[in-house]
């Protein structure tokens, strides 16, 4: 019984061997594995045997049952490995999902940075009206009346007396209105001249007003912050100078420039051939101005300061034209 | 203005290169803008000798010429006919930019190069003045006087070496507006003192106070009236170094009286104007205002109405000039003049300022006048002038000046303070060195206390006028760029500062949402903006009717974008913006600020397709429920559950439908398609779906302060229901009401099914919600799940008549 246990398991062996296909597979399934193939026949046999070789039996059929069986397994799954359709790879090049990119519009980006390092600094946001008076927008600020200074500014009226803000400067006057010293904030917002449309220049446009206020501030400070801003913005390494200049509600007055930095200096179309570009007019505050919003001028002085936001956002993304920056065509919003 | 330096040498001695001045003179604040080098456009044009002709071997009508070009001697092939040795030329030598080629239709410039011409070299080319741009003659070359110096250059033998430079004078510098005044600023760079013009006059016996008579009206506007009588000069061209020179600045010559008083207007910065003597009634001279409607016609030929307001200049019967502004055509100087009388006066800078501005009329005259010129040298600057026309006119110069002067103006006194002038600058100077800063610019001061210095001011600085003008001269003089850069600032960091947060969150999260932002121009066209229905806010001098009003609505304006990208065939759009709009209180007056009220405002827009087309995922018009759920996301995102949409039928609003939102139970804003009747206005055959939203609302809502729930600790359940109700029956009624019922298990509701058509038929819909069922404290059990569901299918089939679908 023993030799006929093996020498079923070297039959199986052999014929297993001989498998090409899943059908010959099923052929020995049925020879050998099936509830009456040869295996099972053998099981059947083992009732007649004596009880006392019943154990030693029982443990070579099992085995038989488990090595035939699992050979018969990896036969199978080898043979369903290469009897299957070759799965086509997936293309990985197929586009993704596509999803909409948002974009922050270019002079919202530059106000954006020029906001993030003023705050840095320990300035404030504030805000103002674009709808002015003409106390706010030039009384206050010490444009005399029929003085040639407001020839300067173009101004778009709504009414007698009430007009367009020209400059962001009329928020130092509000910011000062209801606060006391110290005053450290910055302005930004819109402004408007009554200029015609051109490549150069809008109706409006935005600028960043910058005010501080204290006991004992200096032009030098005035000179040391503003290099400051100068250097995070535009770079470490750029030179800069200031020159006198007239605004009527700061004295001394100052215009900041840097070294033009298409050209480096040595003078292109840009920077008019001067080698500077000038980015900013800041000075003093005027004692007339204390005196407009009740600071006392002996006890405290200040500094305030502008800048323009579209010539420099030109500036960085190369934009010849300022007309562009409004028009929102979205191919233009996209690049940015 | 423009600044000549061969006229700046006569007052001041400098050696600058132009470049030098430039930077020097813009770092004292007087803004050079550019300049012009006259040389450089003759730059290799020199004098040459022709010093043989003879005939070109290939070719009829050319010749070759040996021209002594002063150091070397060239061959040049010429074509002109009347080329002859012994004659003085212009040669143009290699590299020469010709600036009018005659043999071209467009007399395009060109630069000569060495050439070979039918194989004969040529080293340049003798020149006509078509050419050289210096007249219209191209019928032959330009032969020069015969005392001409070969190899002089071009530049110097026209005369044509100065330096022109323009400068952006700012309106403090009134003094800047003349040579004199920009040299002085120079005298302060190379630390000299100005040579001023000496004035020698050659008078006759005859006093001019017999001839003529000043009386002055109006001393407020006009302190001082000085003039000088001239008789019997010859008018006739001024000279040519006079042409020269005004020319060189952008002024026309005239003839010899007016352009001597153009010259010395542009010489020492005072305005001046000569009379026809003659022309004058009863020989007088009175100063007064016009009376109201009064008519005048300028020597411009254009006719001027007057107002009560407007100085005038008038002599016995009628006005002769408006004062400060411009002379009249009926005294004006004429060929055949022979006496003349010339006015140097000092009028008020505001009168004139009010003058012109309402003339709408601005002179070299009254741009100086309204700057306020220098009252102390009207006679000086009389005097200067007729000298000169005596010189160029000959005439007689009667004796005396008149000079009516009524209060005559003390020097102005300045007290500036040592110790304020060095803690606003941020400098620690010493007395002395202040005031030896300040002589350098011809300000004199002297000390009168430990702490304390007395400025005189010159009549010149009519800006110096308190002690922070004295302190910005220190400070200039010292030099902006010599003052220490330094911080220290002492800052307050323990208040709350306010940096503008939600604008730059809500826009950050609006950009990651897709949407591309856009800026608009507050001031649109009239015709759009009216669009929103509001009374606008308006300019009374607009720009142009493109800018003409303020926007009350961001919608109109996003309107005319989306049409800007759909003309450049951009039709996808997710677009917002944050501006203000401006509105009108009708019942305020419209001069105070009460009447305006400006609001930030945050606008979406949808158009187009919701995606591009790909692969992978199905493109589809967008829709009113694409920006509801960009909306919801929004409004979830800053504001939590504060909010709650409003539905409503308003004919007037813009969108249609139209769905309101309220924050925190406040109107915060709308949201919908753009109404096809405004869409048409606008062109756009395209649906558009816009919201907007109050800034402020949202800042109200913001809920900034979180709280952390604990999460649920048993599982959720889910179950479907499925209900048919009428088409016309909100899905929010079934919704509410499987909300309400469920509560508190029920703890979620999603549509996520709805179906109208063969099934249900038309009039009636079929909605599938998904129902969330959890528990705080234990796991549910079906059966408790299922006496939720059927009091929850009771109500539905109760309240919305909803039957269950199984
Ligand atoms: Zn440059």
């Amino acid at each position: 019984m023993l030799d006929k246990i093996e020498h079923t398991k070297q039959v199986f062996i052999t014929e297993l061997q001989k498998v090409v296909t899943l059908q010959d597979l099923e052929q020995v399934r049925i020879k050998f594995l099936a509830r009456s193939g040869e295996i099972a026949v053998l099981f059947e046999g083992m009732k007649t045997a004596a009880i006392s070789e019943k154990p030693a039996l029982g443990k070579a059929l099992n085995e038989l049952r488990q090595c035939t069986q699992a050979q018969f397994d990896e036969k199978k799954s080898s043979l369903e490995q290469t009897a299957k359709p070759k799965e086509v790879p997936f293309d990985l090049t197929l586009p993704g999902r596509p999803k909409p990119i948002g974009t922050k519009h270019p002079v919202v980006q530059v106000m954006e940075e020029m906001k993030r390092i003023f705050i840095s600094m320990g300035f404030s946001v504030e805000t103002g009206p674009d709808i002015e008076s003409d106390y706010y927008n030039f009384g206050a600020l010490n444009f005399a009346p029929d003085h040639p200074a407001r020839d300067m500014q173009d101004t778009i009226f709504i009414a007698d007396k009430i007009l367009l803000r020209t400059h962001t400067s009329p928020v130092q006057i509000r910011v000062m209105e209801k606060q006391q010293p110290p005053v450290r904030a910055i302005m930004p917002g819109w402004a408007y001249r009554n200029e015609a449309t051109s490549a150069r220049s809008l109706v409006a446009f935005h600028q960043i007003e910058g005010l501080y206020v204290d006991h004992g501030v200096t032009f030098s400070e005035l000179k040391g912050t503003l290099v400051a801003f100068a250097k995070q913005f535009y770079g470490s390494s750029i030179k800069y100078r200031f020159r006198p200049s007239f605004f009527p509600f700061t004295e001394p007055s100052a215009e900041m420039d840097i070294t033009c930095f298409i050209c480096g200096g040595k003078g292109c179309r840009v920077c008019k051939h001067s080698g500077w570009l000038e980015v900013l007019g800041s000075g003093m505050v005027h004692p007339h101005v204390f005196q407009a919003v009740g600071y006392d001028p002996e006890k405290y002085s200040g500094y305030a300061f502008g800048m323009g936001i579209e010539r420099t956002a030109m500036l960085r993304y190369n934009i010849d034209d300022i007309r562009i920056l409004y028009e929102n065509d979205v191919r233009f919003l996209k690049q940015f | 203005m423009k600044v000549s330096q061969n006229w700046l040498k006569k007052y001041v001695d400098f050696k600058f290169t132009p470049e030098q001045l430039t930077e020097k003179l813009t770092m004292l604040g007087l803004e050079v803008e550019s300049y012009e080098d006259l040389a450089k456009k003759y730059k290799n044009f020199v004098v040459g000798e022709v010093l043989a002709r003879a005939k070109h071997p290939n070719a009829d009508r050319l010749s070759i010429c040996k021209v002594n070009t002063g150091t070397t001697v060239q061959n040049v092939v010429c074509g002109a006919p009347n080329v002859a040795a012994g004659q003085k030329v212009v040669v143009a030598l290699i590299g020469a930019n010709i600036p009018h080629n005659q043999h071209d239709p467009e007399g395009k410039p060109f630069i000569i190069e060495r050439a070979k011409i039918r194989e004969v070299e040529s080293n340049g080319m003798i020149c006509s003045e078509v050419e050289l741009g210096l007249g219209k003659d191209a019928s032959g070359i330009l032969v020069l006087d015969e005392k001409a110096k070969a190899g002089t250059s071009l530049a110097n033998y026209l005369g044509q070496t100065d330096v022109v430079y323009e400068i952006g004078i700012t309106p403090n510098r009134a003094d800047c507006l003349s040579h004199i005044g920009v040299a002085r600023e120079i005298g302060l760079l190379v630390n000299k003192k100005l040579k001023m013009p000496k004035t020698v006059l050659r008078e006759s016996t005859t006093a001019a106070a017999k001839f003529a008579k000043i009386e002055i009206f109006d001393k407020e506007k006009c302190p001082r009236y000085s003039a000088r009588v001239l008789r019997n000069a010859k008018i006739g061209p001024s000279p040519k170094w006079l042409q020269d020179l005004l020319t060189s600045v952008g002024v026309r010559p005239i003839n010899n009286v007016v352009d001597v008083t153009n010259y010395v207007l542009m010489e020492t910065g005072h305005p001046l104007h000569a009379f026809d003597y003659d022309t004058l009634v009863g020989h007088k001279i009175i100063v007064k205002t016009a009376q109201d409607g009064e008519k005048f016609i300028t020597l411009d030929g254009k006719e001027r109405t007057l107002t009560s307001e407007t100085l005038m200049i008038c002599d016995a019967e009628k006005p002769i000039a408006v004062a400060g502004v411009m002379g009249g055509a009926n005294t004006e100087i004429t060929d055949t003049t022979t006496n003349i009388l010339i006015e140097s006066a000092y009028f008020d800078p505001r009168s004139i300022r009010r003058t012109s501005k309402y003339l709408g009329l601005s002179t070299e005259a009254s741009y100086r006048f309204e700057r306020g010129t220098d009252i102390n040298i009207t006679v000086l600057a009389a005097n200067r002038a007729a000298q000169i026309i005596q010189e160029l006119s000959g005439g007689e110069l009667l004796r005396g000046a008149l000079d009516a002067y009524p209060k005559k103006q003390k020097p102005l006194i300045v007290k500036a303070r040592v110790s304020r002038i060095n803690s606003i600058i941020g400098i620690s100077l010493k007395k002395a060195q202040i005031v030896s800063l300040l002589k350098q610019i011809d300000v004199a001061a002297k000390s009168s206390s430990k702490d304390e210095i007395l400025v005189t001011v010159p009549s010149f600085r009519n800006d110096l006028l308190e002690e922070i003008d004295i302190i910005e001269e220190v400070a200039r003089v010292y030099g902006y760029n010599n003052i220490e850069t330094k911080t220290h600032a002492s800052i307050d960091f323990s208040s709350n500062v306010r940096t503008d947060l939600l604008q730059d969150e809500i826009r950050d999260y609006i950009i990651g949402l897709g949407f591309n932002e856009v800026l608009a121009i507050g001031l649109q066209d009239e015709a759009t903006m009216s669009i929103a229905g509001k009374p606008l806010v308006k300019a009374i001098n607009p720009v142009s009717a493109e800018m003409a009003a303020l926007r009350t609505s961001l919608v109109p304006s996003a309107l005319r974008i989306v049409k800007h990208n759909r003309n450049h065939g951009v039709r996808d759009l997710r677009l917002f913006e944050i501006g203000n709009i401006y509105l009108l209180n009708v019942d305020k007056t419209p001069n105070t600020l009460d009447a305006y009220y400006e609001e930030e405002r945050l606008l979406l827009v949808l158009s187009g397709q919701n995606a591009p087309v790909s692969y992978g995922s199905a493109s589809r018009d967008v829709d009113v429920l694409d920006l509801k759920g960009e909306v919801t996301a929004l409004l979830s995102k800053f504001c939590l559950d504060n909010y709650r949409f409003i539905y409503y039928d308003n004919q007037e609003s813009l969108c249609e439908p139209c769905i309101g939102i309220e924050i925190n139970g406040a109107y915060a804003g709308f949201f919908g398609r753009v109404r096809i009747q405004i869409a048409d206005k606008l062109d756009i055959d395209e649906a558009v779906f816009v919201c907007e939203l109050k800034i402020r609302a949202i800042y109200d809502g913001w809920a900034r302060d979180r709280k952390f729930s604990s999460l649920p600790k048993f599982p959720g359940v889910m179950r479907d229901l499925a209900f048919t109700i009428e088409a016309a029956l909100p899905q929010k009624s079934v919704e509410d009401v499987i909300r309400k019922v469920g509560q508190p298990l029920c703890t979620n509701v999603v549509l996520f099914d709805m179906y109208s058509g063969q099934q249900t038929g038309i009039e009636k819909k079929s909605l599938a919600y998904a129902l969330e069922f959890q528990s705080p404290d234990h796991t549910l059990t079906d059966t408790e799940i299922d006496n939720v569901l059927k009091k929850i299918i009771e109500a539905v089939q109760r309240q919305c008549n909803g039957v269950l679908r199984s």
